[in-house]
């Protein structure tokens, strides 16, 4: 890994002077020498948005509509699908979230617990803000007033084959539960896209095995496709208005108010792929 | 108040006599040595110096229905544990466990102590990869088979306390402590950074936070005062990846697989007779396990102040 300094120094060389100055402030909770409890550093943070500038804006030219919704402050959850079998989609995602929220907010990935295991990645994510997905994580989190980027489709929603493209999997009810707890809104998230960007032969169970997951797909393609980014966000729905705190242990609520967001988010997606003529365009 | 400070010679103990003497609501301090180990307190009309053989429940009740009940002690700080990894076996077992054990029954039938604040780590936590990096007191403990003896000791020494909380009018309180990155303080990353060359796992950065030795001794403090009973974690003022902590400390480090680390760090054991275990470790080498101080912060008012000393930022 690079060192904070090597990471500032090469961050401001490949950001440009308005970027700089956008993701000037932050929040973060430093914890002493630089970094938040997590691991965050802010050199990583802009050294990620200067490395993706060009994926983002020419490769993918993401396309973001509704990003005023997100809230400026206090704790909140993005719920989003989750497709593409790479998390490209979460690297985007939180790209847009830094580059439209104002003041730019980060996107606190909730990952499955085998990504903090996996060597060098676990700690690059780890940087950028990435957290193991346990739920005292998330209850920390929540309780900094951090922003968390969930997707409660979990590993069945980025693995699944092409033919299942834009059809979203069950969703888990943790981020459900977390804002009912913490009084949160969720805010839903469609990301349309990624599931064109490398499709794949096959799942291999036995690659799966390996990293703890239910399986590993392998690419029909070496490198992802240069496919259109859409990524649009819904209204926030108040949870902590419908909801008090104690009801976060009772399953039907937690069921209902997950379904509801797999309506919106999949209200988004429809309107995505109405919205665009072609999947490169 | 009157306070008996157990362990008063080690390192962490003396921090905390030193800490009760410039604390105006102390009277009187009855400062307890492990046998043996000289004391480096200077002599003070509030402090009475003695020592005994923790390990030796006899001397232990002696001390406490004879010298802390003439002296009116009301709050016992216990420091005094066996530090090193290296020791084994039943005497060993004997000074960290049935020594606190005997001090809890002692206490809870005694005449005028009323509070006892039991020194416990942050070691009896389980550190894995689907555990949350920032640990609360109802964190999974380390009950693994395979656990050393020190870490062994220490989870029993920290269930053994908990146990009697609320059963007496004794008022107990366990300070689950962060590694304090000092000499004598039984710190395996002390003696990880002793080396002239540190290995570390190739791909992981793990957090990690220390706590000084002025602020173990300031959450002791702040444990005697209050009113309130339970285990409460105590973090540090340092919370940094593995690599910044070797550079802050000025040491090359080298990045290698695991297996080879292992077996590198058990062939310096076996030649220099450190403390440092890379299996004792290896799940912190590997994943971040911050401890949460925000109970200690709401009840205890302890919020950590003092940083490590670097010698890297020394220079």
């Amino acid at each position: 890994m690079l060192s904070p300094e090597r990471m500032a120094k090469l961050a401001h060389r490949l950001l440009s002077p308005e970027m700089k100055d956008r993701l000037h402030n932050f929040h973060f909770e430093d914890a002493g020498h630089g970094y938040d409890a997590f691991g965050m550093h802010p050199s990583a943070i802009h050294l990620g948005i200067g490395l993706f500038s060009w994926i983002y804006e020419s490769y993918f030219r993401v396309i973001s509509k509704g990003a005023d919704k997100i809230p400026a402050h206090g704790s909140a959850i993005l719920a989003a699908n989750h497709s593409g079998n790479l998390p490209i989609d979460a690297m985007m995602l939180w790209n847009d979230v830094l580059r439209q929220t104002h003041p730019p907010r980060v996107a606190r990935g909730i990952a499955d617990h085998f990504v903090p295991a996996l060597p060098f990645i676990g700690t690059l994510f780890s940087r950028g803000g990435m957290v193991g997905g346990s739920a005292g994580n998330v209850r920390s989190l929540l309780n900094q007033g951090e922003l968390l980027m969930i997707f409660p489709e979990g590993v069945p929603g980025i693995i699944k084959p092409w033919e299942q493209r834009y059809q979203l999997q069950t969703f888990r009810v943790g981020h459900a539960q977390m804002a009912i707890q913490h009084g949160c809104p969720i805010v839903p998230v469609g990301i349309i896209g990624a599931e064109e960007q490398l499709p794949s032969l096959f799942s291999s169970k036995r690659l799966g095995k390996i990293f703890g997951i239910e399986a590993v797909p392998i690419p029909l393609v070496p490198v992802p496709l240069p496919v259109r980014y859409r990524i649009y966000y819904g209204e926030p729905i108040p949870v902590q208005e419908r909801y008090n705190p104690s009801q976060a242990d009772d399953p039907l609520i937690l069921k209902e108010v997950a379904e509801e967001v797999k309506a919106a988010v999949h209200v988004l997606i429809q309107k995505g792929l109405s919205d665009r003529t072609g999947v490169f365009q | 108040m009157n306070v008996l400070v157990t362990g008063a010679s080690s390192p962490i103990g003396e921090q905390v006599v030193q800490r009760l003497l410039r604390d105006s609501r102390v009277a009187h301090i009855l400062a307890v040595a492990d046998k043996g180990v000289p004391f480096s307190i200077p002599e003070n009309p509030r402090i009475t110096l003695t020592e005994i053989k923790f390990k030796s429940q006899r001397q232990l009740h002696t001390l406490l229905f004879g010298l802390a009940l003439k002296k009116s002690v009301q709050v016992v700080i216990h420091t005094s544990q066996a530090e090193s990894a290296n020791r084994e076996g039943d005497s060993v077992h004997a000074h960290n466990v049935e020594s606190l054990r005997a001090l809890v029954k002692f206490s809870e039938r005694h005449p005028t102590i009323r509070r006892l604040v039991i020194r416990s780590s942050g070691a009896v936590y389980q550190v894995q990869r689907d555990l949350p990096a920032l640990i609360s007191e109802d964190h999974p403990l380390n009950m693994a088979a395979g656990a050393p003896q020190w870490v062994r000791d220490r989870v029993e020494a920290d269930f053994t306390a908990c146990a009697r909380m609320g059963l007496s009018t004794l008022q107990v309180v366990v300070l689950r402590m962060a590694e304090i990155l000092a000499s004598g303080c039984g710190s395996q990353m002390y003696d990880y950074l002793d080396s002239s060359l540190c290995l570390r796992p190739i791909g992981f950065d793990p957090m990690l936070n220390f706590l000084s030795l002025e602020d173990a001794a300031q959450a002791f403090q702040h444990a005697t005062h209050t009113s309130e009973q339970g285990v409460f974690n105590i973090p540090g003022a340092d919370t940094l990846p593995l690599t910044e902590v070797i550079s802050l400390w000025g040491r090359p480090s080298v990045a290698m697989p695991e297996p080879g680390i292992y077996w590198m760090y058990k062939v310096r054991q076996h030649l220099r007779g450190g403390q440092f275990r890379y299996g004792m470790n290896r799940r912190r080498f590997h994943y971040p396990g911050i401890l949460d101080g925000r109970r200690a912060m709401d009840v205890l008012r302890y919020v950590p102040s003092q940083s490590v000393s670097w010698p890297e930022l020394k220079e």
